[in-house]
């Protein structure tokens, strides 16, 4: 072999190595990443969704997929939700989540979660949040969602992963290689509700209903407002949500805010933290901490949210569509093990 | 600019790319300005003090240059005086130079003793009311590697061993090559220039065998070495712990620093190597050494060899090694007489070489004590051999071979005492803690306790997998050769594996704490 031909197969071999050692650690970022319901399996197990086939889009906090149960929305109206949340989920994440979603997605409707506007910080508190994105698959909006996560400074360790997921390997287990994720045991089907069993006493938020407003995190506002442009330029409406939670005291001057914000671009939603809307939810049973709805919460909660969807929105009911087979499934995954929340007809 | 960072991995990855490119005699411009990239993180302080030492060690070499010429041309003309008259010019101006230098890491490095003492004196003087400005001195990244290096230079020039080098950038280059300032291989002149100057051209199985090299570096250094700094920090000071606890910390504390010292070596010559450029070995293997003399010829090798010919063989064969010779053989008989320069010459090098380390107490003990070790060890070979033959000992039995590693093991540790402590009375306490309490009720939460279980489990998997190399390479197999030159099929899972092993096992990134090179810090 000449000279010249050698260093051309070395260089092709070369550049098959790092194809091939890209590949592999950019499975080993995922075996590594924890797959927690409140992380990485939203938006990994959102991949596994068929095409178009989502039509209501959840983003947002605990708030939103502790509350937001989609089977009951798909089991009493046929609504197709999908929960694309996490734990503490910042305005930025929920920005580059509905990028990358609508790569693959057209949902009719986009439900946000308003709590991301009491978060005061500019970047991202708990590492976890960011650990998150790992899950977004095109690598640009990935960056782009670590960048705006982190500050500058920490950007390289958290794109490069392995600085700061290495130290995870401990909790590595048979499962942590399986792709798509378990989802916590909750099969493919799951669409990105999490139950929360526990109940705590709590008693209805005492406040004064003032339109007082306080200032928003700059960043936070930035990217809300960068959603809802998003948004408007895929002609998908947004509706806002407050989640009803005992600790909504703390939360309202800056949802005033954020509706201010939001009525701006044209865009409204319901606070059902609101007494006048009478949501029929009980303080002293329905929540299973200070914030978020327990599974008896979530159901009276749901009910509630997809007569008002129904009543303002155009959205199809879905029952009997062989391309939705897996809402029917999570569904019925989901009432066999909570059987007593099955509407009273089906009883 | 550390050499496990991910601007180093930048550095070098744009410095192969331009190095293969430019035409093989321009290529120390790239390497020269990729050296001050490097140095560039050290700080300016750092940089002018490399300067000046390049400066006076360029000028040195270049006066010592002119005076072999100056002293050649004199004989050749038999003019013994003007022969004489140089030479000695050139020895006083080798020794100012020398002195300068030296005298000028020593300030670096051990000022702040100096600093310390002043202080305490005025601060007696004043009665504690008034305290001196703040002077202590910073040392430069890689002081000693690039003194030493530059020192030799100098002396090889007046040795007529070297040409001086004219152009002072290509000097630069020779006394600031990156990744070797950092930590070594101390190198001559005419090991290193020529190949500064013209590398080698680009051979793939070279390439390739370079970046094993490094990875495995890394492996030795993150895996093991920085695993292992908690423990043997946490053993240092448990003088409550069993004594088998205390002991093992200590050999851990042994294969730490190998770990440590020559994964860092194994990453800057299989970075050298990928540019095309052989650095000198530093470490074969000390633990399979079967005597300590044997140990020190194997543990950083080119800081021994620097010892050697610069200063043992100028001991020995001085008019102070020649008397000190004759009156030992009057004395001592001629045997003994003949060894008595060596032994003083050993005594005084183990002894430089401790305090090279650190400037503490523990440093001395820990040099005399190999100075004292060698010293008898040339003395007594006499009667040990004696001894063997009386005892028809087969010296090549592996039984005899076995002793002789666990002995070299043994007395290794016994000075390992004294490297890992703040104090020689510390180092003696904890000696002392290893002869009590050897109880294994608790010997697994004791372990756990210093270490997760899972972190064992990793550091003895990547231990016995050093082993296993160190062994089949010191039974004659070039196992990075091999992997390098044989099929692909092979090489890229090994490779593929070590380094997913190494990103994921490795300490580094959030959760841990980052450990320097323990041999950056000499």
């Amino acid at each position: 072999m000449t000279r010249t031909k050698e260093l051309l197969a070395f260089w092709l071999r070369l550049i098959c190595f790092v194809l091939l050692l890209c590949v592999v650690l950019h499975y080993t970022i995922y075996v590594l990443t924890p797959k927690h319901d409140y992380g990485i399996c939203p938006i990994v197990n959102f991949y596994q969704q068929p095409k178009e086939s989502v039509d209501v889009l959840a983003l947002g906090t605990s708030c939103a997929y502790a509350g937001v149960n989609t089977n009951v929305l798909w089991k009493e109206y046929g609504i197709a939700a999908y929960n694309l949340c996490g734990a503490e989920q910042p305005f930025w994440i929920s920005y580059y989540y509905l990028e990358e979603a609508l790569k693959t997605q057209r949902p009719k409707l986009i439900l946000l979660d308003a709590k991301a506007s009491i978060y005061e910080n500019d970047y991202s508190k708990r590492g976890r949040t960011i650990l998150s994105t790992y899950g977004i698959r095109s690598l640009p909006t990935r960056f782009k969602a670590i960048a705006a996560s982190v500050k500058p400074d920490d950007f390289i360790d958290f794109a490069l992963a392995f600085p700061q997921l290495h130290s995870y390997y401990p909790g590595v287990v048979a499962e942590s290689f399986l792709y798509p994720p378990t989802n916590e045991g909750r099969g493919p089907h799951w669409k990105g509700y999490i139950e929360m069993d526990e109940t705590e006493q709590h008693q209805k938020p005492s406040l004064v209903w003032t339109s007082t407003k306080k200032p928003l995190n700059t960043r936070q506002q930035e990217y809300f407002e960068k959603l809802l442009l998003l948004a408007q330029e895929h002609e998908i409406p947004v509706m806002l949500v407050g989640f009803p939670n005992p600790d909504y005291a703390n939360d309202h001057m800056y949802y005033n805010s954020l509706w201010h914000v939001a009525a701006q671009h044209g865009v409204d939603g319901i606070n059902y933290n609101d007494p006048k809307l009478r949501v029929r939810l009980r303080y002293s049973s329905d929540f299973s901490d200070w914030q978020h709805l327990n599974v008896k919460g979530s159901v009276t909660f749901s009910r509630r949210l997809g007569s008002d969807l129904c009543e303002r929105y155009h959205l199809p009911n879905r029952h009997g569509d062989m391309a939705y087979q897996t809402w029917q499934h999570c569904t019925d995954d989901w009432y066999t093990k909570y059987p007593e929340y099955l509407p009273q007809t089906e009883e | 600019m550390g050499i496990l960072s991910l601007d180093f991995l930048i550095l070098m990855t744009a410095l192969v790319a331009v190095h293969y490119c430019l035409p093989v005699r321009f290529r120390w411009i790239g390497l020269l300005t990729a050296s001050m990239v490097f140095y560039a993180g050290a700080g300016w302080h750092a940089i002018a003090y490399l300067g000046a030492v390049t400066l006076i060690t360029w000028l040195g070499g270049l006066y010592m240059g002119r005076c072999r010429d100056k002293e050649k041309l004199a004989l050749a003309q038999e003019d013994k005086a003007t022969a004489y008259h140089t030479k000695k010019q050139r020895s006083y101006f080798l020794a100012f130079v020398v002195l300068l230098v030296m005298g000028g890491m020593a300030v670096m490095k051990y000022g702040h003793l100096l600093y310390g003492m002043i202080q305490s004196t005025y601060l007696a003087m004043t009665e504690g009311h008034k305290t001196l400005a703040d002077w202590s001195l910073v040392a430069p990244l890689g002081l000693s590697y690039f003194t030493f290096q530059s020192v030799g230079y100098v002396v090889d020039c007046a040795r007529g061993k070297a040409d001086p080098e004219s152009n002072p950038l290509k000097y630069l280059l020779f006394v600031s090559f990156f990744p070797q300032i950092s930590q070594g291989p101390i190198m001559t002149y005419r090991q290193l220039m020529p190949q500064l100057l013209l590398p080698a051209r680009f051979e793939p199985t070279v390439f390739v065998s370079g970046f094993q090299l490094a990875i495995w570096g890394c492996f030795k250094k993150l895996v093991i070495a920085d695993r292992l700094a908690p423990v043997t920090s946490a053993i240092a000071i448990g003088f409550d712990m069993p004594g088998w606890i205390i002991l093992l910390g200590v050999a851990l504390y042994a294969v730490r620093l190998y770990a440590d010292f020559s994964g860092g070596m194994d990453v800057i010559r299989g970075a050298a190597r990928m540019l095309g450029i052989d650095l000198a070995e530093n470490f074969r293997r000390p633990f399979f050494s079967m005597s300590v003399a044997e140990y020190w010829r194997r543990w950083h090798i080119s800081l021994g060899v620097w010892f050697r010919s610069y200063l043992f063989y100028p001991l020995t064969t001085s008019r102070f090694g020649l008397s000190l010779s004759r009156g030992g053989q009057r004395i001592f008989g001629k045997k003994i007489g003949r060894t008595l320069p060596g032994v003083v010459a050993t005594f005084i090098i183990f002894f430089l070489i401790g305090i090279w380390h650190t400037a503490n107490w523990n440093a001395v003990v820990y040099g005399v004590y190999f100075g004292v070790l060698l010293s008898a060890a040339l003395l007594l070979e006499p009667l040990f051999k004696k001894i063997r033959n009386r005892l028809r000992i087969n010296i090549k039995a592996w039984w005899w071979k076995g002793f002789c590693i666990l002995r070299t093991w043994g007395l290794i540790l016994l000075a390992q005492y004294f490297a890992f402590t703040a104090g020689p009375k510390q180092g003696l306490s904890l000696l002392g803690a290893t002869f009590q309490n050897w109880t294994f009720a608790d010997a697994g939460a004791t372990l756990t306790g210093l270490l997760e279980p899972l972190e064992w489990y990793i550091v003895l998997v990547a231990l016995l997998l050093v082993l296993a190399v160190d062994l089949m390479i010191e039974f004659g197999a070039d196992v990075n050769g091999k992997l390098a030159g044989g099929s692909f099929l092979v090489r890229w899972p090994v490779l593929i594996g070590l380094i997913v092993t190494v990103l994921v096992f490795g300490c580094y990134g959030a959760g841990f704490d980052a450990v320097a090179f323990l041999y950056t810090q000499f």
